[in-house]
């Protein structure tokens, strides 16, 4: 028997059967240059080309610089690449779309709304009925664990509180794929291990399709299930790693796990190496 | 229960306007001049202006002016601020204009509009628009230009349209600034009244004003200041209630009374 999941259910969704493997973002031979104020023409992105299969948590790796927003920025459809094209389910991105839902590191929330009104913004913009709307947002504030926050405004909140409503927001609207730029980079470091589990924990739910910027390499580990590696000036892809660990993952569990380890200390020797290579003489 | 600073703080202005009243008083009664009425004769005065029915009716006349000018203004205003801030196409072709009118006197054009639209409401209401316009527009610019581009972003994500953003993403956030602009349009709204009426006499409480300077009764002239000081107080007092409640969200600490101890 099939069930079709109504959309309020569909993040309570348990675990989904496995489907084989589709490509859900490619990214097309895709270059940036920008215009920098003083000196001549900066090329950010050099020639990515870069598929993405549904259902992946897939980090984008890199020192800061290297084109890693940018290149999330494009998927998102909030820049325009200067040559190449990506592309949603094989339709060419033109613009921002409800699709794809960003988490930035500023957390861009709209301060003069409370929590509830913040995560409410999505579903009342794509006409939810309220009733439906506000039982869904309530449930999305107490699976990020803010149940009791509701009416608080995101001036009386701290940077792991702000970034639990970012993600709540985004996730309202359900967005086939979530597009995270170091979401967690501004927080310290026990907020930031405590949203790295709690994010796996919601990801595992529904496993929607994550890219997911960061330039900590322990981060990308533990997240994804592939590691994309990029290097500087300019920006391109270096390498990508499948990262083949058990799910689900908890932070204190996989810090003892030999193939964790070697995949840290793999991946930070690549950038050793590559940045050793890139100094000058 | 009102603590000792709390009520030192509400003391405060009163102390301040008796203060005042009485050095106005002391020098006064110091200079002996004709043209310097005590402050005792000034307020004496008051109660007999606001009596009659002819001085009320201009006094209404000015405010109804001052709000139709102001609200006109704002309407005007915050739009084309906010469109500034968020287009350099918009901010680039209105930018030398305003730069051209910033720097005149509104009074000053009085003249020029006077022969072309007369003496009557609508000149002195159009001078009150410009006087108000400035601020509005300027602060909404500022504010519109420093809203967060992730937060438009974020809009753009949940499928919001360019005029959806503006309205619903840039207004709400830039609305602090905004309100500080209105805020200073209010009391340029009540100078320009003044000097508009003092520049085309024929109704309103800059008449009045002027018209009891030139028959030499000075109490009712500084009577009038009081009055046209009160009511710029009242509608300053009125504004910044309304305002502090539209932009609660973004004071740095609510329901915390400013303190100075
Ligand atoms: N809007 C822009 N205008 C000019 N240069 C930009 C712009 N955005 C990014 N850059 C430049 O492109 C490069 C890559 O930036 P970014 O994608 O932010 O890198 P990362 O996120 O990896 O730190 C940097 O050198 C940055 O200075
Ligand atoms: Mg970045």
């Amino acid at each position: 028997m099939k069930v079709v999941p109504s959309r309020s259910s569909e993040w309570v969704r348990p675990v989904t059967p496995q489907k084989p493997a589709s490509a859900i973002i490619e990214i097309d031979h895709v270059s940036q240059v920008f215009q920098t104020s003083s000196r001549r023409d900066h090329l950010a992105l050099s020639d990515i080309s870069l598929t993405i299969e549904e259902r992946a948590f897939v980090s984008i790796l890199g020192p800061s610089g290297c084109g890693k927003s940018t290149l999330l920025y494009i998927v998102g459809g909030f820049v325009s690449p200067t040559s190449g094209a990506a592309k949603m389910k094989g339709k060419a991105i033109t613009g921002p779309g409800p699709d794809r839902g960003p988490v930035f590191q500023e957390f861009a929330l709209f301060p003069w709304k409370t929590v509830f009104g913040n995560v409410m913004y999505g579903p009342r913009q794509q006409g939810v009925r309220t009733a439906e709307a506000e039982a869904q947002s309530l449930a999305l504030i107490e699976m990020v664990g803010l149940k009791g926050y509701e009416n608080f405004y995101p001036k009386e909140l701290s940077g792991g509180m702000k970034q639990r409503v970012a993600l709540a927001r985004t996730l309202a609207y359900h967005p086939e794929v979530l597009l995270m730029d170091e979401p967690f980079g501004a927080l310290d470091a026990h907020t930031r291990t405590r949203l790295q589990n709690d994010l796996l924990n919601i990801w595992e739910r529904d496993r929607k399709t994550v890219l997911f910027v960061t330039h900590s390499v322990d981060e990308a580990v533990f997240l994804s299930d592939k590691v994309v590696m990029m290097s500087k000036s300019p920006g391109r892809i270096r390498q990508v790693i499948d990262i083949d660990l058990p799910r689900p993952r908890r932070r204190s569990e996989l810090l003892l796990d030999a193939r964790y380890q070697e995949y840290v200390v793999d991946i930070e020797r690549m950038f050793d190496e590559s940045d050793e290579a890139g100094s000058p003489p | 229960m009102m603590s000792p600073a709390d009520l030192a703080r509400r003391a405060a202005p009163v102390f301040a306007c008796i203060g005042l009243l009485a050095i106005w008083q002391i020098a006064s009664l110091a200079l002996k001049n004709d043209s310097f009425p005590t402050a005792i004769e000034a307020i004496r005065a008051i109660p007999d202006i606001l009596g009659d029915k002819e001085a009320l009716i201009n006094i209404l006349a000015s405010l109804r002016r001052m709000a139709i000018g102001f609200g006109v203004a704002v309407l005007f205003s915050i739009p084309l601020g906010l469109l500034m801030g968020r287009s350099r196409a918009v901010a680039a072709f209105f930018n030398p204009l305003l730069m051209i009118i910033y720097p005149v006197p509104k009074a000053a054009l009085m003249p020029i509009i006077m022969l072309w639209l007369g003496v009557g409401d609508i000149t002195k209401t159009l001078v009150i628009f410009l006087g108000v316009s400035l601020p509005v527009i300027y602060h909404s610019f500022e504010g519109a230009k420093a809203v967060e581009e992730k937060m438009l972003w974020s809009g753009a994500a949940m499928g919001l349209s360019p005029l959806q953003r503006l309205v619903r993403i840039v207004l709400p956030a830039a609305l602090p600034e905004i309100l500080t602009g209105c805020r200073t349009g209010l009391v340029l709204a009540l100078i320009t009244m003044i000097t508009s009426e003092m520049i085309a006499r024929q109704s309103g409480a800059g008449n009045i004003l002027f018209n009891a300077l030139d028959m030499g009764q000075y109490d009712t002239v500084f009577a009038m200041i009081i009055i046209v000081g009160a009511m710029g107080i009242c509608l300053d007092a009125a504004f910044e209630r309304i305002r502090a409640r539209l932009v609660r969200w973004s004071e740095p600490q609510f329901d915390l009374p400013l303190s100075f101890s």
